[in-house]
């Protein structure tokens, strides 16, 4: 009978699941184990549009420039650069020298499989790909109207049937072998920034030939490490590249970072392998660093309570070794109003609504206090901000509010239409929104949760069809124009200014601003912007958030930071300790 | 009537639902659903880029091409490549196909196995105390929603107690077996109810034939009559319910793979919902209809191969 | 004629004895009836009203002052869970009769017409039903944005099939009857044959589909929660369920399990009602 062939097979397939066992790491083996909370979007520097594919991105590829790994406030460094550009008086052309004898990573779409030098030339390509309409580059915003003749490049080639890239662009050029001359269309000083963004990485157009649409598993750069191909899995391990430079770990660091110049000197990169795995929930991840598969990871939000108090572990936690790393994060969460909707002109009504908010409580509902209360929009750490200011709308001052709402025309919100709240669909989200709408019902104020996908929020913003918004900006670059400009009128959405506030005062202002180079002067007016939009209440200003990372105690010059994409080259493991502490797990 | 005429008048029929199939689609995603032009562009896009990739995937094409598109896709398996991870859906499905079947091909085995015994069991003791139990607990396992089971479990065999992986995967065999043995057995107990009622009533039903009856009468007794002529004769409608559910095995199982990392095509789906990745969501609507209507037809002809009762129209 | 009507009526009215007199299906009978009287005061702001107001800290254990504990907000999970019985049994009653108007009045045009009429009906509900229903629910709530009407015509829409296949069969069968027959002779008009002679000789699938669909519809709310279409703005099971994935890290179980049993106890109820009605009703269909 044919049921006893089933029952057969049944019995041997779970005799092989019982004898199924797992493999172990070797703990003398210099390997990194890391996590990544999304998934990995491929390897085109282009493309890399978000942190956590940036941060794969640059273990493999480089840019001009990259930030000094122990210098905090961040200090833009050479990278494949041989030293920093020169800068013409007027602040128009950038020349660079490069680093001599930089190798690009063997592949065989290279003649003999051997990778060969990388050029100037090399930029001027990989700089007009991210220009190239085809390829659709979420970076394309890096470069829109900056480089002159670039944009008129984009047009032309956009109605080619193939683009033309040995068409030259007078603000891009390769001058010879080893030197690089941008132009830009007008001055703008945070231009060197976007060098060190990952769009602007060193891609060889070999390679991009060779594989065309899966280049994107294929990455071949000139970076620390290799892989392969990217086979979209779970696990993604990176092997040392044989043909690296001679790169050193740095020897100077600002006064509180001196403590991680053990290393000083070194070649890097300092491991032989990285291993990352792709785990999008936090209670994995976070079993996985307590059992010391993992070498650090954020405490999550729900596992705070247990694992921290005052800043400091909990004993369990310290005995076996673990480290707390606490960094502020170079962000800001607001509730935006959409200024297109007449009603949020009434400066009072928002200035209410602020005082009716209670931050405080927030915090700790949602990052068990451990956030800093946002006075406006530019976050602690980058020039523009005043330590000391504290905006006078920040709630809770209820009867403040409730003046204030009368006074807008709206007295206990009578008269006022219930307002809209926008959100997206996670479960924090969600649970935000009700916190929001319970706060500004003390005042009156009837707010209605709508809750969208990810990718529906964000047309619904870009497409002005919202009231109220909760979100977060991450910076791009340690500038304030980088915050400012969410709120500069041409920038209205579909762009980065989804409030689509529009104030030709501001908007001069930070014309002028963004022309300066940086100086006391240009500090002083960021500042002042900066307390415009706080008093305004263009926004709800929420909170500054905080990194909490677990480190193992063997791992090496770990500090948490934003926008150092490319840490990992300077990661080390203490094999002595690992083998001694993995004992206590 | 030829059996081979009917399998291909079947056959012909795929054609109008399959374009119906591609109707509803194209209603759908093309027509309907928001513009998918902001996600793709990130956080600082401009109208003229909005308008430069509207072209670039086709979207101003008029909306009979764009329906034509649909159908050439439904029919070459060339469903492009995915807009948020911009890889070849083609390789993606392949890719998520090892991980999904590594869950639902011993799901598939254990849970009938468990069922169709458990209804011969209880079949046999019918009306006896066991069988109300078994009842009992079936209609139970229905009324637990699913989700909760996957919390539940995973949390308390897996977090509390360590006895599983919580979650990941590793590709190859054997590698994957520690990841995918709790979610196996959640599902069991999720779908052992609804699967071992409805085989109770197949064998029930025919229990109670007359022939059965005539069978028990000649002095046979109950065992004999149990495998001899029940179970053989209510093999079609277990069979075809066995069968049809073949194609959702290449589906997945889309909350648990989410919850225990599972890289395979219910994740997938998942992840391509999440983010309006329509070229996905597309993709797994098309493949999952084809092998609805193909297995659909398949147990049609089955049935009339087996069962010379059933008439051929 | 009257008399296959008269015996249709009989038969629910046996179909109710029946169900009364055995023990297990007159439990089942009462906690569906405690259900929708818990759903009518809750709507009618009699019970549960204060749902929203603190009554302690942040996950407060359950105790004596909070049978289920509290949420993150500090709110009684007790009332939460009974104000989202309003929440689910309103989703199962509009969505169980937006698919049995469309499943009826599907079925029976088809089984009645015949022919091209027929055949186009059967194509559509063979199309339609090729297609998973998570990607048409999806689909359908990108285009209705979210909301609890999306819920409604969401779930409804993709609920309809199986009851539009069985009346279909049943009209075909009921049409070569004698009643029908006799309707003929005397120039009914095919609505009047289709409402007051066939709507009443099927109406028994009707009620059995219902306990099937209202149960369906009450566990698809949770995958939409699970998915971030659910409800919003006020409790519902799907929700709680949802919440409970990250709280369960911290150890606060008692959402999870209130929402659980809740819905537990009505899907159970009418599983075993469904069971009940459909032994009594249809003795041919038994357990199908």
């Amino acid at each position: 009978m044919k049921l006893r062939n089933i029952l057969l097979s049944v019995m041997s397939a779970s005799l092989l699941i019982f004898s199924g066992c797992t493999k172990k790491q070797n703990p003398n083996e210099k390997i990194l184990n890391l996590i990544s909370v999304t998934e990995i979007k491929g390897y085109d520097p282009i493309q890399a549009d978000d942190l956590y594919s940036g941060r794969e991105i640059s273990k493999i590829y480089e840019g001009l420039l990259q930030y000094h790994w122990l210098k905090m406030p961040y200090e833009l460094v050479p990278n494949l650069a041989a030293e920093m550009p020169t800068i013409s008086k007027d602040g128009i052309t950038y020349t660079f020298k490069l680093r001599q004898g930089v190798k690009f990573q063997d592949d065989i779409a290279f003649p003999g499989g051997k990778g060969r030098e990388m050029e100037a030339s090399d930029f001027v390509y990989s700089i007009k790909r991210m220009a190239d309409s085809r390829n659709q580059s979420t970076g394309w915003w890096t470069l829109d109207g900056k480089l002159k003749g670039l944009n008129e490049w984009r047009d032309k080639n956009s109605k080619l049937a193939v683009s033309n890239y040995d068409e030259e662009v007078e603000g891009l050029k390769a001058i010879d072998k080893y030197t690089l001359q941008f132009k830009l269309a007008k001055t703008f000083p945070q231009f060197i920034y976007t060098l060190a963004m990952p769009f602007a990485y060193a891609v060889p157009k070999e390679v991009v030939a060779k594989y065309g649409k899966e280049f994107i598993n294929h990455p071949v750069g000139t970076g620390p490490y290799v892989l392969p191909i990217f086979d979209q899995g779970k696990k993604i391990t990176y092997t040392k590249n044989p043909t690296f430079r001679e790169k050193f770990y740095p020897s100077d660091a600002s006064p509180e970072l001196k403590h991680l110049l053990g290393d000083a000197g070194k070649r890097l990169p300092l491991v032989d392998k990285v291993v990352v795995y792709v785990m999008k929930e936090s209670q994995p991840a976070w079993l996985k660093l307590n059992k010391g598969e993992v070498d650090y990871y954020s405490v999550p939000k729900d596992n705070f309570a247990s694992a921290v108090k005052d800043n400091k572990l909990s004993d369990e936690l310290t005995a076996k070794g673990f480290i707390l790393e606490i960094a502020p994060q170079l962000d800001v969460t607001y509730t935006a109003f959409n200024f297109e909707n007449k009603l949020f002109h009434n400066k009072k009504l928002r200035q209410a609504m602020y005082m009716a908010y209670d931050e405080g409580k927030a915090n700790t509902l949602f990052y068990n206090n451990t956030a800093f209360p946002a006075q406006s929009i530019i976050p602690p750490g980058i020039a523009g901000i005043n330590p000391n200011y504290k905006n006078p709308f920040k709630g809770p001052k209820l009867e403040e509010a409730k003046k204030l709402l009368a006074e807008a025309g709206y007295p206990g919100g009578i008269g006022l239409p219930e307002l809209k709240y926008d959100i997206p669909d996670s479960t924090t989200s969600r649970q935000m929104g009700e916190y929001f709408q319970k706060q500004m019902e003390q005042i009156g104020v009837k707010i209605k949760i709508l809750s969208s996908p990810w990718p529906e929020f964000q047309a619904k913003v870009k497409k002005k069809s919202v009231e109220i918004y909760g979100l977060a900006w991450g910076a791009d670059y340690p500038d304030a124009e980088n915050f400012l400009q969410l709120f500069y009128g041409p920038n209205k959405s579909p762009g980065a200014n989804g409030s689509n506030y529009d104030e030709p005062g501001f908007n001069k202002e930070f014309e002028v601003a963004t022309q300066m180079q940086d100086s006391p002067e240009r500090t002083a007016k960021y500042e002042k912007m900066n307390k415009f939009l706080a008093e305004e209440v263009v926004a709800l200003f929420g909170v500054h958030r905080q990194a909490y990372i677990m480190e193992q105690g063997w791992l090496r010059n770990y500090h948490p930071t934003d926008l150092h994409h490319d840490a990992v080259q300077y990661l080390n493991i203490d094999t002595a300790k690992k083998a001694e502490l993995i004992k206590k797990f | 009537m030829n059996l081979y005429a009917y399998i291909f008048r079947r056959l012909l029929y795929v054609i109008p639902v399959l374009l119906g199939v591609c109707l509803i689609i194209f209603v759908l995603f093309n027509l309907v659903a928001p513009d998918p032009a902001y996600t793709l562009l990130g956080k600082h896009a401009t109208l003229k880029q909005i308008a430069e990739l509207h072209h670039e995937l086709g979207m101003d094409k008029p909306y009979f091409m764009q329906y034509l598109d649909t159908v050439k896709t439904a029919f070459t398996f060339d469903f492009g490549y995915s807009w948020s991870s911009k890889q070849n859906i083609w390789e993606m499905i392949k890719t998520g196909a090892g991980p999904s079947l590594a869950i639902t091909g011993p799901l598939f085995v254990f849970s009938n196995i468990i069922a169709i015994s458990l209804a011969l069991l209880v079949a046999f003791y019918r009306g006896k105390l066991i069988d109300k139990f078994v009842l009992i607990l079936s209609i139970a396992g229905m009324s637990i929603p699913s989700l909760a089971v996957v919390l539940f479990g995973q949390y308390f065999f897996a977090y509390k107690l360590g006895w599983f992986e919580i979650s990941g995967y590793e590709f190859g065999f054997p590698n994957f077996i520690p990841y995918v043995i709790l979610p196996i057995i959640l599902y069991i107990v999720i779908s052992f109810g609804a699967d071992t009622r409805f085989y109770r009533t197949v064998i029930l039903d025919e229990a109670y034939q007359d022939y059965v009856r005539t069978a028990r009468s000649k002095g046979l007794s109950e065992l004999k009559v149990m495998f001899k002529h029940v179970l053989k004769n209510s093999m079609i409608p277990i069979l075809t319910n066995i069968i049809i559910q073949i194609p959702s095995l290449i589906l997945g199982l889309l909350f648990a793979e989410s919850f225990f990392s599972i890289p395979g095509l219910g994740a997938m789906t998942i992840n391509a919902i999440n983010n309006s990745d329509f070229p996905v969501i597309k993709a797994m609507t098309i493949m999952s209809a084809v092998g609805f209507i193909l297995f659909g037809v398949l147990t049609d002809v089955l049935y009339t191969v087996v069962d010379p009762r059933m008439k051929l129209n | 004629m009257s008399t296959e009507i008269k015996q249709s009526k009989s038969l629910l009215h046996n179909a109710l004895l029946r169900i009364v007199s055995e023990k297990i299906s007159l439990a089942a009978l009462i906690i569906v009836g405690i259900y929708f009287l818990v759903a009518i005061l809750t709507g009618a702001g009699l019970l549960a009203s204060d749902w929203g107001k603190e009554i302690g800290a942040s996950y407060m254990a359950p105790s004596s002052i909070s049978y289920f504990g509290t949420d993150i907000f500090g709110r009684s999970v007790l009332l939460k869970t009974l104000k989202a019985t309003e929440t689910a049994v309103v989703i199962g009653l509009v969505v169980s009769v937006i698919a049995i108007v469309i499943g009826t009045t599907l079925g029976m045009i088809a089984g009645y017409f015949g022919g091209f009429i027929d055949e186009i009906i059967v194509w559509f509900y063979t199309t339609f039903s090729s297609i998973p229903n998570i990607m048409l629910l999806v689909a359908i709530a990108f285009i209705l944005g979210k909301g609890t009407t999306t819920i409604f015509l969401s779930l409804g829409l993709t609920s309809w099939v199986g009851l539009c296949r069985i009346v279909r069969a049943e009209v075909m069968k009921h049409k070569e009857r004698e009643y029908i027959h006799a309707a003929n002779a005397i120039g009914a008009s095919h609505l009047r044959k289709l409402w007051s002679h066939l709507l009443p000789n099927i109406s028994h699938l009707l009620i059995i589909n219902f306990t099937q669909t209202f149960d369906s519809a009450i566990k698809a709310e949770v995958v939409l929660s699970f998915l971030g279409l659910g409800v919003v703005g006020r409790p519902s099971w799907g929700t709680m369920i949802d919440d409970s994935k990250l709280e369960l890290a911290r150890g606060v179980w008692w959402q999870l399990a209130a929402a659980t049993l809740a819905m537990f106890l009505i899907v159970l109820a009418f599983n075993i009602l469904g069971d009940a009605l459909r032994d009594a009703l249809d003795p041919k269909l038994k357990g199908k």
